[in-house]
């Protein structure tokens, strides 16, 4: 259990700075040596009137999953931040603008509503910043300053993140908030008033080289830069936007090139087009824009041709609730488009996972000639941790395309029916080896046949080579399991985290629960997830959707009933919510 | 039908005898008998064989539909996509490998009605990809249903009173699209055929040709072989394709003159 486990919430309205101040605060903490988890949620409208709110959840171990409870409140608008109130978290602290901008009747300041323990610290943000910058603009940054005064962290870390943040802005607006912040911290300073924080002392500082704080989607875009794409087409979408808009930046300085494509359909056509060229390629959509390039997804595991589909999942059928997270895409994933369409997919847990399964699936795909789809979401995108800095092998560098041997000239089997049902692939250029790719059924010569015996053979292929895979994907890992258990929890994708806290807890009460981690979609380790089954007494699966995607999925391999815990609320599961639900099973 | 069909047979022998069939697939082509799709095939055929391009560095992309089974008469790398997606598959193809001779084939419903949304972006984006549009106002292989190029009142299984729709005209729509290199063409020429693709395989930049042609199973109203044959004229000595305002009112205007109508550097 970690010593040091604090989150905290900065709550504003939009136009406030509050996701700014958020990016501020996490960057200074990390540069503190904590480990940090952190998530912004927003409204989906850019200027609409909505709540915004920076969630930061900062200790001295690694965090995985974020707290419903809170331990500091910042609120740069207290109609907003009434709100968070019944989420306060024992003995905690709360921040506010004692005079704010926006006249709040009495009977809507926060202060008169906070009836719980909690140690009120009035500033006057907006007049602070006023005063020391003729601006009410640093107010966000002041209400940091005050927030590293009264949990002792020393400004200077506070200064390198708010440095970085408006370097690129100019000096003036730089010492502007460089000002607005030492206003305010020593504003807090000064006042005797109330009891400093001793639940944050800063832990021996790693070296920023080693850990770096990064988001889900900066970490899908490291892998892939590391994987050396060099094409990537894409339609704007979210929460999968900010890929293209970093690779954008990064990736003609490589030699690579961004394409914004008219939808997605044509973005994941153009990435079957280069890979069937001999290029990497890659597109990252969200579910509504999945769907559009399901048909084309078909095309590449009929035609044989690799493609990467990043599929950052967000909430609801159509367009649903586009700045909220959920896990509801499994089964279109797995199995969206026509006809028998076994494919790869992939659900990484964590920011580092996001690294690790991007930089993976371009050899996957191209080994076995498919395409590879990896499954993120709303809250894994677009949250931040602390990771190590991550690195490829030059395994993981490899070229994963297998081309066709020379004594295969001039007679070349493009679909070869070999053992492993992985046939040598041909790349346009080269001499002797023409071949069709198509959609259609065809022989191993890649000529239409659609001849019974033909299109059971060929079905048979592609799928044999699809469970071939499973010895280079990621196998199911347990943790905190033993020989026999009273309950087995499954988890994928984002939930995994907190999953693992809430077993992590069921130590303490001495219940006998272990945690089961699946990462391989499809195909997956059937055997390894039976073993771990048969070992349970119950098994519960926990999942941001409302069908239970991954329980319809493996639930066969159970001889039981599995116990769902079936989440639709858009938000990111609470390993509170996990814990309740197996204290109630066990 | 008989008649015209001879035609083409005639101009079709007379280029046989030039013994230049080297891009042809072993694949015997499965369009009917008659059908304008063989004019097309030769004219490209010619037009490889002149320019002397390596085969293995051609990728034929092609969707779905009779035009789509195009690459499986070829000798070329091929890429037989879904329906509608041949453009846009063939920028990955051209951006992954900027080499390779992409033709992109695919006929009227192909391009017109399921993937009409692509043909604006890849015009825009100038990709130096070459687009043959077999246009022959029908669905063909899905036996005889009215196309978004068929003529108003055309009778098909789909419109057996006749379609209510205006048809869309191709060049004229491409022009519009800002295309750098844009040609109308006929199937019972091939010899221009191959003397326009010479140019546009030549041409950097986004190259489409616009050919008319026949359905001789499913469409005895209106692109016969004999209509066709009295309609399709060359564009005018006098004309200047580098003049974009007179390639409009061209396109518009004299909906059956075939050439280059307009070309950019």
């Amino acid at each position: 259990m970690p010593k040091v486990d604090i989150t905290i919430e900065i709550c504003g309205m939009s136009g406030n700075g509050t996701i700014a101040a958020g990016g501020i605060l996490n960057q200074a903490m990390s540069r503190a040596g904590f480990s940090v988890i952190a998530f912004d949620s927003y409204p989906a409208e850019i200027r609409g009137f909505g709540r915004c709110i920076a969630h930061s959840r900062i200790g001295d171990e690694v965090m995985q999953a974020l707290s419903d409870k809170i331990n500091v409140l910042i609120s740069l608008d207290d109609q907003q931040s009434l709100s968070r109130i019944p989420f306060l978290a024992e003995k905690a602290f709360v921040l506010f603008d004692n005079k704010p901008p926006v006249y709040v009747e009495e009977n809507r300041s926060l202060a008169a509503h906070i009836k719980t323990d909690a140690q009120l610290i009035g500033m006057p943000m907006t007049d602070i910043s006023a005063g020391a910058t003729g601006s009410t603009r640093g107010r966000n940054i002041c209400a940091l300053g005050g927030f590293a005064s009264f949990m002792g962290i020393p400004p200077e870390f506070f200064h390198k993140a708010i440095e970085k943040k408006f370097i690129a802005k100019g000096k003036k607006i730089l010492e502007a908030n460089l000002k607005s912040f030492d206003e305010g911290y020593f504003h807090v300073k000064e006042k005797k008033d109330f009891q400093p924080s001793s639940a944050l002392s800063v832990p021996k500082k790693a070296s920023e080289k080693e850990t770096i704080l990064i988001s889900g989607n900066d970490s899908i875009v490291r892998g892939a830069l590391d994987a050396d794409l060099k094409l990537f087409f894409g339609y704007p979408i979210t929460p999968a936007t900010p890929i293209m808009e970093s690779l954008a930046k990064l990736l003609p300085e490589r030699g690579g090139k961004v394409v914004q494509m008219e939808d997605e359909i044509a973005s994941i056509g153009a990435v079957l087009g280069s890979f069937y060229a001999g290029k990497r390629a890659m597109t990252a959509t969200s579910g509504p824009g999945f769907a559009l390039m399901t048909e084309l997804i078909t095309h590449g595991i009929m035609a044989e041709i690799p493609a990467v589909i990043l599929n950052a999942q967000r909430a609801g059928p159509s367009t649903g609730l586009p700045t909220k997270t959920e896990q509801s895409d499994l089964q279109s994933a797995v199995f969206g488009g026509p006809g028998d369409s076994a494919r790869i997919v992939l659900a990484p847990t964590n920011v580092m996972e996001c690294y690790e399964f991007t930089l993976k699936s371009f050899q996957i795909a191209e080994r076995y000639q498919t395409p590879v789809i990896i499954l993120t979401d709303f809250f894994l995108n677009n949250r931040v941790e602390s990771i190590k800095n991550p690195a490829a092998s030059p395994e993981e560098l490899a070229d994963g395309n297998i081309y066709p041997e020379e004594s295969e000239k001039e007679n070349y089997s493009r679909y070869r029916d070999t053992k492993s049902g992985i046939s040598s692939r041909a790349v346009p250029g080269a001499e002797g080896y023409l071949y069709n790719a198509t959609g259609l059924e065809h022989s191993e010569k890649g000529d239409l046949d659609f001849s019974p015996e033909n299109h059971m053979k060929m079905s048979e292929k592609r799928h044999r080579k699809i469970y071939e895979a499973l010895v280079d994907l990621p196998v199911p890992v347990e943790a905190l399991s033993s020989p026999k258990m009273d309950l087995g929890v499954i988890a994928w994708g984002s939930t995994y985290g907190a999953a693992l806290e809430a077993v992590q807890k069921t130590k303490r009460r001495k219940l006998n629960v272990g945690l089961l981690k699946i990462t391989s979609i499809f195909p997956y380790h059937a055997n390894v997830i039976q073993q771990f089954m048969e070992r349970c007494d119950k098994i519960l699966i926990p999942e941001l959707n409302y069908e239970g995607q991954l329980a319809n999925l493996i639930g066969h391999l159970y001889k039981k009933r599995i116990i769902r815990l079936n989440r639709a609320t858009g938000i990111p599961m609470s390993a509170n919510v996990i814990l309740e639900k197996i204290e109630t099973c066990i | 039908m008989k008649t015209s069909g001879k035609i083409l047979a005639q101009k079709i022998s007379g280029i046989n005898e030039s013994k230049i069939f080297s891009a042809r697939s072993k694949n015997l082509p499965t369009w009917c008998p008659g059908c304008g799709y063989f004019g097309i095939h030769q004219g490209l055929n010619n037009a490889i064989q002149k320019l002397k391009l390596p085969h293995h560095k051609i990728v034929t992309v092609s969707g779905i539909g009779c035009a789509g089974r195009y690459p499986f008469f070829t000798k070329t790398y091929g890429l037989h996509t879904a329906h509608g997606r041949t453009l846009p598959v063939s920028t990955g193809v051209k951006l992954a490998n900027p080499e390779l001779t992409v033709f992109a084939v695919g006929g009227d419903g192909d391009g017109l009605a399921i993937g009409g949304g692509h043909l604006p972006h890849i015009a825009r984006r100038n990709v130096d990809v070459n687009y043959l549009l077999f246009d022959n106002s029908i669905y063909g292989l899905t036996k005889g249903q009215a196309s978004p190029s068929s003529p108003q009142g055309f009778k098909s299984k789909t419109s057996p009173t006749g379609t209510s729709e205006a048809p869309l005209n191709a060049t004229l729509l491409t022009l519009s699209y800002g295309a750098s290199f844009v040609a109308r063409l006929f199937a019972g020429d091939p010899e221009v055929i191959t003397e326009v693709l010479i140019e546009g395989i030549k041409h950097k930049g986004f190259s489409f040709f616009h050919i008319y042609s026949t359905c001789l199973t499913f469409d005895n109203q209106f692109k016969t072989w004999e209509n066709l044959n009295e309609q399709v004229h060359p564009l005018p000595k006098s004309y200047d394709c580098s003049d974009l305002k007179q390639a409009f009112d061209m396109a518009r205007d004299d909906p059956f003159s075939t050439g280059i109508i307009y070309k950019r550097d």
